[in-house]
């Protein structure tokens, strides 16, 4: 236990290093985020869309980008670098759990974003006149915070694919744009052609997004929020099997 | 039971076979074709507790291989690895608190932390207790001189330094067994001998040892047994003295002698020997069996001709012994 918390201390100490290209990147999210408000005020004027007017669809967008926010930058392309490039193998000399190891790196990673994405949210709320509370605000709390181990598994669970890639770019790109495209972060779900609709609905990706969206939008309840739990454990899971799979498929170059 | 015991260890790689250029690449995406290779290939080992081996051989001979396989970073494709009583690829956290291990070529410090910081780490991981760790560095501190490295952000740290620390992380929590791959790989001269100091400190503490390496002065006084390994496969694993004695059979006697003698008349008194012209004048060079002579019966023998004025034998040097082995020359040779 006394590694974990000391994993979860220096990752969290040490995200505050990569500050400058965190911030480059908040930059490039918060203009993505301005572009979208700026679209879809101009696509619902007073009217409506599938269901969502403009407080929603507010609340919606500022929820996507929260939950996209989150996903310990850095700790990603570092997990991927190092079974690339094979210092996995040290790794594996220390009695500790791998994914148990990263996962509290990962938590650790998030104290910077939780800043950014506080700060986020405060200022969109300021200039555009406050979001309405959420529906259902402990449903909604518990959520948003199955969020932060789902986008751990995507995230895990990629870059695990470098056992048998030889780069993480386009594994980085394709979990990118499956995340983006099924689970509601472009755009909402319920606005999906329905041969997109059908793979998000049984896809993990929803969780992430539409979940607590749609909770705080009260447009479905603790159903929602028991199948983000559901994922989380069969993720957390299935990584430990692919874990067993790909050490049998290491073979660490050099040396 | 040995502390370590491998049986018929046997790691084999899939090579894939790609034709060079583009249209190469893209017939590899169609049409995957792949060639086994035996990195190692069969090995038997067994350490005792409180030995110090030296797992030599060329370059690819499949000793960082071994390792691997040995501490649990690689699953074997055959054959059983016990350390311990564990199968370290399938208990290998509990594997992880016996072992030590350094690769020379690799760090494990954690790039972007001071020195300090990573033993910490390391202290929480092995769960040591203040007082432990303490006395650990202390005693760290004053082989390795860890003291002057411990703010420094691992990444700044120069290759010599870097050693130390990691040496300092390999062994701080006090592991039965330390694996250490080509550690004074890129040393300088004093450093290396800093390092080897600290490892025959290790072997006095009692500490099971297990060194590959290139630099067989690292062995010398370090070791007591040698492993030679040769494309995947064991050819000698026995002390180092038997090795010597075995396999340096040939010996050779300098000879500075009183008067200039034909060097016939010399070879005519030694038969089954080779008598050569040495360096000077009046010197001849004498090369024999040790197991059909003694020195003592080749500096009679030419005593028999003439006075001897200087003479010097050459020791059978370990280096030159192993260089025959990589040479492929040492079954030719002791047959
Ligand atoms: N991941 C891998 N895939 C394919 N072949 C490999 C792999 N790792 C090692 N090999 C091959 O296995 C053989 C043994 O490699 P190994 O690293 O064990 O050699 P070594 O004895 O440590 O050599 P050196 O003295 O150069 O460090 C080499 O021929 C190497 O090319
Ligand atoms: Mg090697």
């Amino acid at each position: 236990m006394r590694a974990y918390k000391r994993l979860f201390l220096i990752s969290a100490r040490n995200v505050f290093a990569y500050r400058m290209s965190a911030l480059v990147s908040w930059i490039g999210s918060g203009a993505f985020l301005i572009a979208s408000f700026a679209i879809w005020k101009a696509l619902l004027g007073d009217g409506s869309i599938g269901g969502y007017d403009w407080p929603s669809m507010k609340a919606y967008l500022i929820i996507s980008w929260a939950t996209m926010q989150l996903g310990g930058a850095g700790l990603e392309w570092r997990m991927a670098d190092r079974i690339l490039w094979g210092e996995v193998a040290t790794d594996l000399t220390k009695p500790v759990d791998y994914q148990k190891a990263r996962f509290a790196e990962y938590l650790g990673s998030l104290t910077l974003e939780l800043i950014a994405i506080t700060i986020g949210v405060s200022l969109v709320a300021m200039l555009t006149g406050g979001f309405a509370a959420p529906k259902q605000p402990l449903l909604f709390f518990a959520s948003m915070l199955l969020v932060i181990p789902l986008k751990f598994m995507f995230m895990y669970l990629a870059c695990m694919l470098c056992f048998w890639t030889s780069n993480y770019m386009g594994v980085a790109w394709a979990k990118n744009a499956l995340i983006m495209l099924f689970s509601g972060g472009l755009i909402p779900l319920s606005l999906l052609p329905t041969w997109l609709a059908t793979p998000a609905a049984v896809l993990p990706f929803a969780s992430v997004t539409a979940a607590p969206a749609i909770v705080y939008l009260g447009q479905a309840g603790l159903e929602v929020v028991v199948v983000q739990a559901f994922w989380v454990i069969l993720l957390w899971f299935t990584a430990r099997l692919l874990w067993r799979v790909a050490l049998r498929a290491l073979t660490v170059h050099g040396g | 039971m040995a502390l370590v015991e491998a049986r018929g260890l046997t790691k084999v790689f899939r090579r894939p076979q790609k034709d060079p250029g583009l249209r190469g690449a893209l017939k590899h995406l169609v049409q995957r074709r792949f060639k086994d290779f035996r990195a190692v290939d069969g090995i038997d080992l067994s350490i005792e507790a409180g030995e110090a081996v030296a797992y030599v051989g060329p370059n690819g001979a499949g000793k960082s291989t071994t390792i691997k396989l040995l501490t649990g970073i690689l699953v074997p494709t055959k054959g059983t690895v016990a350390v311990d009583g564990h199968q370290p690829h399938v208990e290998r956290i509990v594997n992880a608190r016996n072992i030590g291990v350094l690769f020379g070529q690799r760090t494990q410090l954690w790039w972007d932390l001071p020195v300090r910081e990573s033993l910490a780490l390391l202290r929480d991981m092995y769960s040591l207790s203040p007082t432990f760790y303490k006395q650990r560095l202390e005693r760290l501190d004053d082989v390795l001189g860890l003291g002057e490295l411990m703010p420094v952000l691992a990444r700044k740290l120069s290759l010599g330094q870097r050693m130390r620390a990691d040496l300092a992380a390999a062994l701080l929590h006090q592991p039965k067994i330390v694996y250490l791959d080509e550690p004074t790989i890129g040393l300088d001269i004093s450093v290396k001998d800093r390092v080897r100091q600290f490892l025959r400190e290790l072997r006095a503490d009692g500490t099971t040892l297990m060194l590959t390496t290139h630099d067989l002065g690292d062995i010398e006084d370090v070791c007591e047994r040698i492993v030679i390994i040769d494309e995947g496969r064991k050819i000698f694993d026995g002390p180092l003295k038997e090795m010597k004695d075995q396999f340096a059979r040939v010996r050779r006697m300098h000879l500075q002698l009183a008067s200039s003698v034909p060097l016939a008349q010399v070879a005519a008194v030694l038969p089954e020997t080779e008598v050569a012209q040495g360096d000077g004048p009046h010197s001849v060079t004498i090369t024999f069996d040790r197991f059909t002579h003694t020195a003592g019966q080749i500096v009679s023998a030419v005593l028999q001709v003439t006075e001897v004025g200087e003479l010097h034998l050459d020791e059978p040097a370990i280096e030159d012994v192993v260089r025959k082995v990589y040479a492929g020359e040492l079954l030719r040779e002791s047959v």
